[in-house]
């Protein structure tokens, strides 16, 4: 197993990045795209409590909207399990939002301000105490930090000579990102995903590079991109120190 | 991570390690199987539903005079080098 790992961005910011890993092998890369679904935790309300609801909605179904109110997430503060408590109290009319959610804790808040929970009319009022807890996406999918995460071979496209003058030049759709001769990584929407229109003329080669995985990872903005992809790392790297430790005895 | 050894004799080792899915399970196939020693490795999961064994059981046959237990605990050691080379990788690119 090849252990020296390239990594080279291509898309970064807070809840979006597009990466190529070179030197990967196909098990460790699933593995590294499915703790990032299933195994990093975040922070998700998971019991409320109704001081008043007069609201049209009954307060289970309230609860499970909070609950899928993405969180930000200090993962060096919390273990599993653990909680935070958050309020929200509005009257009508007024729409409660996902922003009116107080929080004990200033940096266990809202990812978003503006998610509906629901739409008050003249005298409807919905107060209610919830408890956020930290768990994985295993248990529930309001616990998964990635909402878009998955991975594609890289490609390299290679010239291998001109079309023929008279011949029909047949779209080549490629989605993902490319490597070109010269190296160079370049995503497919720059040519509207389609070689043709990067390479007009021209007929192309498509090969895989082996080893080598471009990886786009989103988040619901509970953590950011990069510290999810470090966590999913941590999370494998953890258990198997730990059966490594447990073998050994 | 609990592990349970099921069958074990020289170069073969069958054992269930319960709490784990595919996630951990076919990365530490993929590590055994590029372990010197190895002969074969595999894993072997039940879905939920199955009603009988859904904990995974890992299956390991070595040669030479390998202990099957040992090549677990490298390979798992091989996998924690990866993460953490990867993690390296991943913060210097970031």
């Amino acid at each position: 197993m090849a252990s020296d790992f390239e990594v080279e961005f291509i898309e970064r910011d807070d809840r979006n990045a597009r990466f190529v890993v070179r030197g990967l092998t196909p098990a460790f890369a699933n593995g590294i795209r499915r703790a990032m679904i299933a195994d990093v935790p975040t922070m998700s309300i998971d019991t409320v409590r109704f001081v008043e609801n007069s609201s049209v909605m009954f307060d289970e179904m309230i609860g499970l909207r909070l609950g899928l109110v993405p969180l930000t997430t200090p993962l060096d503060d919390y273990e599993t399990g653990e909680t935070a408590t958050l309020a929200l109290d509005v009257e009508g009319p007024a729409t409660a939002y996902s922003g009116d959610l107080r929080s004990s804790d200033d940096l266990v808040q809202p990812a978003d301000e503006n998610i509906p929970i629901i739409e008050l009319k003249e005298g409807q009022r919905l107060e209610l105490e919830a408890d956020a807890v930290l768990d994985r996406g295993r248990e529930h999918a309001k616990h998964q930090g990635g909402v878009a995460v998955g991975y594609r071979h890289l490609q390299r496209v290679d010239v291998v000579g001109d079309a023929g003058e008279f011949d029909e030049q047949e779209s080549n759709i490629l989605r993902g990102v490319i490597e070109t001769e010269d190296d160079e990584l370049v995503l497919t929407d720059e040519f509207d995903n389609d070689l043709t229109e990067r390479y007009p003329g021209k007929e192309v080669e498509v090969h895989d590079v082996p080893g080598a995985f471009v990886f786009h990872v989103e988040t619901d903005g509970s953590v950011t991109a990069e510290e999810l992809v470090l966590r999913a790392a941590d999370s494998i790297g953890d258990r198997a120190a730990e059966l490594e430790e447990k073998v050994a005895v | 991570m609990e592990l349970r050894v099921i069958e074990k004799t020289d170069d073969e080792l069958r054992m269930e390690i319960a709490g784990e899915d595919h996630t951990f399970m076919n990365v530490l196939k993929g590590a055994l199987l590029e372990t010197a020693g190895v002969a074969a490795a595999t894993y072997d999961m039940n879905p939920e539903q199955s009603g009988g064994q859904t904990e995974p059981i890992l299956s390991v046959k070595t040669e030479g005079d390998v202990d099957p237990l040992d090549a677990v605990g490298d390979a798992a050691g091989r996998v924690r080098e990866l993460t953490d080379d990867f993690r390296t990788a991943f913060e210097s690119a970031a």
